[in-house]
């Protein structure tokens, strides 16, 4: 066809930018004033926000928590979503329809439903407790709410169903005929998973992976909520800063060192994958 | 190797192919236990949320699961405030996958099959508001809105236009991520056919292209639609008191009273996603809405 596809690029490309720089641009200038208070902000620009959260120790460890926290909750959640995803790709049956559900509805609810079922199950005379302590597993109440598991478990809910959903489709485009191929010449099962599923499927995982990382980073519902006013992430800062105290220079500073960490982050891994499957080619 | 008899790799416990009973090893059990914990774990929250939106507690707080005595009093205590933030999430995630679908089926066309050089570097443009923690996006429109609206005087935060941005950029690349997908897949020969049968350019369009990319419309419109629907972190700085989308209306319950005709109101919008998803299956089927994604 001798139609010009490139022009079609044009008024996405176009809304796409302007959204892009112009909010980056505004809040990154505006993490360079410092409040005023009542949410005026100076004119001058400055680097002051930036030495505040530089020097303060608190603000170091809760950059340092938040990135821990969400490496954690990923972790987890790739642990238990990819056995998940591969189960449900690899089902012939209906029920595989009905598990896939199961994720899909998990992901369309938000968090926030999540996070109240929580708050019940955990509750000190709640139904877990009660059982726990009637079987003798514990012998007070066990609860995650106000630390730090808690907020794990909360980032856990939040990601898990776009994990498996993600890892669902990675697992779709492994062909099963390799996995026969192994099994056939004599591999076995924890053979065909080292030697043939993990490594086609690892540079989906690790797209997949920093996905919910990234996900988990921009969150502060579990945090906030779950975490009883003791956790103290970089969202919840930013929350607190911008909503509660009105001092968007400084929420603007936050939310700056978070997107350059993120973003940092995001590079290294996938320069450390680059460099890893370089030295494994050189090696197999 | 017994093993080398099953060549099906799946589940044998689950998939219940009848090639007569054999003991499943202990691998296929743990398989089996470690997938429905998982499920447990996923699924349990929302479950205690229906079940004890029936508890017939007296106090407030005292909400527990399993319910004691079953009523429907917290259904019928639903704030009006719930359904009307239910009503501004709906209509917004649903001009949101509408808006996303617009904008990025024709980014995705245009960067499939443009002969721009640099397409991997548009492609990870059109990424980058995927890469960008939510909060820091809820933060940066907030400051835009208020630098906008200093320099012109027209003021979009809390406004549905200054929200309907800001959930916009952050669902575009989903579609933008489904229908390149699915292009990449695409068989230009029936366009040719179509074509050289004398077909004009826009009806090809119409009539091969355009049904051929759809189920990886549908997938980004569904992804778009989840985004939008689920979003507290972005809604949280553009919205205000009287003008608040439902997960963030539940946000601010949990803060400052717990009342359970939060989880009766919880239980609606679960089983309201429940029949959302019959109905997806039904129209387009969850299988290749999920599985065109990337």
């Amino acid at each position: 066809m001798n139609i010009r596809w490139d022009y079609l690029l044009i008024p996405s490309f176009v809304v796409s930018f302007v959204l892009l720089a112009a909010s980056q641009l505004t809040f990154l200038r505006g993490s360079l004033s410092s409040d005023l208070g009542l949410g005026m902000l100076s004119p001058t620009i400055g680097a002051g926000n930036y030495e505040v959260l530089f020097t303060d120790e608190f603000y170091l460890r809760s950059l340092w928590l938040t990135v821990k926290v969400s490496a954690i909750a990923t972790l987890c959640t790739l642990l238990m979503s990819f056995p998940v995803a591969y189960v449900i790709a690899r089902m012939r049956s209906r029920w595989a329809m009905v598990m896939l559900a199961g994720v899909v509805v998990s992901s369309f609810v938000t968090i926030v439903i999540k996070v109240y079922g929580l708050i019940v199950i955990f509750a000190a005379d709640g139904g877990f407790n009660k059982l726990m302590m009637a079987l003798g597993v514990l012998d007070q109440p066990y609860t995650i709410i106000g630390n730090v598991t808690g907020v794990v478990v909360g980032l856990m809910q939040f990601t898990m169903g776009f994990g498996v959903l993600l890892l669902y489709s990675v697992v779709r485009t492994i062909p099963t005929s390799l996995e026969e191929a192994a099994t056939i010449h004599g591999a076995s099962r924890p053979r065909v998973f080292w030697r043939v599923i993990l490594p086609l499927s690892l540079p989906g995982v690790i797209v997949g992976s920093l996905m919910m990382f990234n996900m988990c980073m921009g969150a502060f519902t579990s945090a906030s909520l779950l975490g009883g006013g003791r956790v103290f992430t970089l969202p919840v800062l930013i929350q607190r800063s911008v909503i509660v105290e009105t001092k968007y220079g400084m929420g603007a500073t936050f939310a700056a060192v978070l997107l350059v960490s993120v973003i940092v982050i995001n590079l290294v891994s996938v320069f450390l994958v680059k460099r890893l499957r370089a030295a494994r080619l050189v090696i197999a | 190797m017994t093993r080398a008899a099953t060549v099906d790799p799946g589940v044998p416990l689950l998939a219940g192919r009848s090639r007569g009973w054999q003991r499943p090893s202990v691998a296929a059990i743990a398989k089996v236990l470690w997938v429905s914990w998982a499920y447990i774990f996923l699924l349990a929250p929302m479950a205690v949320v229906i079940g004890s939106s029936f508890d017939g507690a007296t106090v407030y707080s005292g909400v527990v699961f399993p319910p004691q005595d079953l009523t429907l009093q917290w259904y019928k205590q639903i704030p009006a405030t719930h359904f009307r933030a239910l009503g501004l999430s709906l209509m917004l995630a649903l001009s949101v996958a509408f808006g996303a679908c617009l904008l990025g089926i024709p980014a995705a066309l245009g960067m499939v099959r443009g002969k721009l050089p640099g397409k991997s570097l548009f492609l990870a443009f059109f990424r980058a508001p995927m890469q960008i923690p939510a909060v820091v996006t809820g933060v940066a429109f907030l400051r835009l809105y208020y630098v906008v609206g200093d320099a012109t005087g027209l003021f979009l935060n809390a406004t549905f236009i200054g929200l309907y941005l800001g959930h916009l950029f952050v669902a575009t690349p989903y579609v933008i991520g489904t229908v390149v997908s699915v292009l990449q897949r695409f068989n230009y020969r029936l366009e040719e056919a179509a074509l050289s049968m004398g077909a004009s350019p826009w009806r090809t369009f119409r009539r091969v292209t355009l049904p051929t990319i759809m189920p990886g419309v549908h997938a980004g419109a569904l992804y778009a639609f989840m985004v939008s629907f689920s979003d507290v972190p972005i809604a949280m700085f553009l919205t205000a008191p009287g003008f608040v989308t439902y997960p963030v209306e539940l946000f601010f319950g949990i803060e400052t009273d717990f009342n359970p005709s939060v989880l009766a109101s919880a239980s609606l919008v679960i089983l309201f996603s429940l029949i959302a998803l019959l109905l997806v299956q039904r129209v387009i089927g969850l299988d290749t809405v999920v599985h065109s994604r990337r």
